[in-house]
């Protein structure tokens, strides 16, 4: 059950780019077209559960001090691991996502789940966090890749859509194209968790789980406690 | 808030009770007004189907404005015509043969992203109809450029000439006469310079843009323009070219002055406007672009907060 809880979060509920707002880098950058964006996300996937794993595994061994360090050491190990094989395996990806795949490292996800999860949990729960996690930035990259390359290059994962006669919207596969689609999906999904709420009976107002998940109110209302 | 609304039974303004009686909707109909001009040498020169693609374009302004106004629940704000002026203004800024599909994506885009985004009229940072210009510029470049849509007409294309020809070669083939009524390739209305400065003053006279952001615009084109000039006449065109071809007195006039985002005291709108036009010749200049005067628009329109902080020292306060 409890599996099944930390898999199933990742996937609605902390949303990493849409819901987090974690991981933006590669989100905006290289989602030009879906392929792209599912060779990234399942290269963040593998480390992401991979690194969860080990952090939990030594998660009594790492003094409290270093513990960042340790996570960027593990982090970085996996990357390599990743990069080495993407080279091997899926070169003309790897080419295509260029300085994006060592940066996986210093990826907020990676470092996020790893201080806030892996470190305080037991291996299972890490495995299935990193799971859900992971999967759900690939989703969320495959389909803002998706949206992208459909409307600013008539096809998706490389298959034309249209006919000839499409004139493709290149922007959308432009570095404003990725600010305006990010910003109107999370528009979007605000509108969603609000449309919800009312359903519920709750107050509008509020993002709902975002509140939850974001953790500035409470830091809110401790400073205004102690004040 | 709801409990407040409940307990007030009539609400009372606070002092002043004086109005001049400007509306919003007054300054759009004067808009409107002015650019009648624009759009009668456009006519003479492009013949009548400009007026489809104007129209098409406030048009789905309009329509994408209450789109969204229904969408968000708020009331209508049709009534105050701007996004009726911003689709002309959109418009003028096309070529004059501009595909119906291009016209409302423009309309479209210019609405969404440059003024509903934000919350409605004077809420946008940068101007509508600059957004919504860029954003189908930089997507369908061969469609927006008027010398490779306009084939069947005598008229030259100025700035293209200078870009890739030089002054001279570009000085010999056009009048100022020319330039002055319109007879030259550019956006439909962007390039009737007589019918823009006709309806600029129109606009100065009855007070609904200020003269300080337009002057100074001129100030600086042929400030940077003369001083390029003066250092090589053989690699920089006489300031005055640059004035009277593409968009850029239609930039000074109706688009630096937009309300919601230009700097409303008087230093700020001088350096607002300088900097706009120093921009203008700085794009034409060293950019990839033939005329970058839009994108001037843009930027000035991001710095127009910090113009805004330049404030006199109130009387009498320590410091």
């Amino acid at each position: 059950m409890s599996f099944y809880k930390e898999f199933t979060k990742g996937l609605w509920n902390e949303l990493p780019p849409f819901r987090l707002l974690l991981g933006l880098c590669p989100v905006l950058a290289i989602t030009k077209t879906a392929q792209n964006g599912l060779g990234m996300g399942l290269a963040v996937l593998f480390v992401l559960v991979l690194s969860n794993m080990i952090v939990s595994m030594v998660r009594g061994i790492i003094p409290k001090k270093v513990r960042i360090a340790c996570f960027i050491i593990i982090a970085a190990t996996l990357v390599v691991a990743v990069e080495l094989l993407m080279q091997a395996y899926a070169y003309p990806l790897y080419q295509q996502l260029g300085i994006f795949v060592p940066l996986i490292v210093v990826n907020c996800i990676i470092l996020g789940r790893a201080e806030a999860f892996a470190a305080k949990n037991p291996v299972n729960l890490a495995i299935a966090d990193g799971l859900g996690m992971g999967l759900g930035f690939t989703l969320s990259l495959t389909f803002l890749g998706s949206v992208r390359e459909i409307l600013g290059a008539g096809s998706i994962f490389g298959v034309k859509l249209f006919g000839e006669s499409f004139e493709p919207f290149t922007m959308m596969v432009e570095a404003p194209g990725a600010f305006i689609c990010l910003g109107v999906i999370l528009a979007f999904m605000n509108h969603l968790t609000k449309m919800q709420n009312r359903k519920r009976g709750l107050s509008s107002d509020k993002a709902g789980n975002g509140c939850t998940v974001c953790g500035g109110c409470t830091a809110c209302e401790r400073g205004k406690a102690s004040a | 808030m709801s409990n407040l609304d409940k307990k007030l039974l009539f609400s009372m303004s606070v002092a002043p009770f004086w109005h001049c009686g400007r509306t919003i909707r007054g300054n759009s109909i004067h808009t409107s007004i002015a650019l009648i001009a624009v759009l009668a040498m456009a006519v003479w020169h492009w013949g009548i189907s400009v007026l489809g693609v104007v129209g098409l374009s406030a048009l789905f302004s309009m329509l994408t404005e209450e789109f969204w106004n229904k969408i968000m629940g708020r009331h209508s704000t049709l009534n105050d015509g701007t996004a009726f002026v911003s689709g002309i203004l959109l418009a003028c800024l096309l070529p004059a043969n501009a595909p119906f599909w291009l016209v409302i994506l423009g309309a479209f885009c210019a609405i969404t992203f440059g003024k509903m985004a934000f919350g409605g009229y004077g809420a946008n940072p940068v101007s509508t109809v600059c957004v919504g210009w860029a954003m189908i510029f930089i997507s369908f470049p061969i469609y927006m450029d008027p010398n490779a849509m306009l084939l069947q007409t005598d008229f030259i294309d100025p700035l293209v000439r200078l870009k890739y020809f030089g002054p001279d070669f570009m000085v010999n083939s056009i009048s100022f006469t020319d330039l002055l009524l319109g007879r030259q390739i550019g956006g439909l209305g962007t390039v009737q310079n007589l019918g823009i400065i006709l309806g600029g003053i129109y606009l100065i006279a009855k007070g609904v843009i200020r003269m300080e952001i337009v002057v100074f615009f001129v100030i600086g084109v042929l400030l940077l323009g003369g001083i390029l000039n003066i250092c090589n006449p053989e690699l920089y065109v006489n300031p005055f070219y640059h004035l009277l071809t593409g968009s850029t007195l239609f930039c000074a006039f109706f688009l630096a002055t937009e309300n919601a985002s230009a700097p409303d005291r008087a230093i700020g709108m001088r350096l607002y406007g300088l900097a706009g036009g120093m921009l203008v010749v700085l794009i034409r200049t060293y950019g990839i672009y033939t005329d970058g005067a839009p994108f001037a628009i843009m930027l000035i329109n991001l710095l127009s907060p910090y113009f805004a902080m330049i404030q006199p020292k109130p009387f009498g306060v320590k410091q």
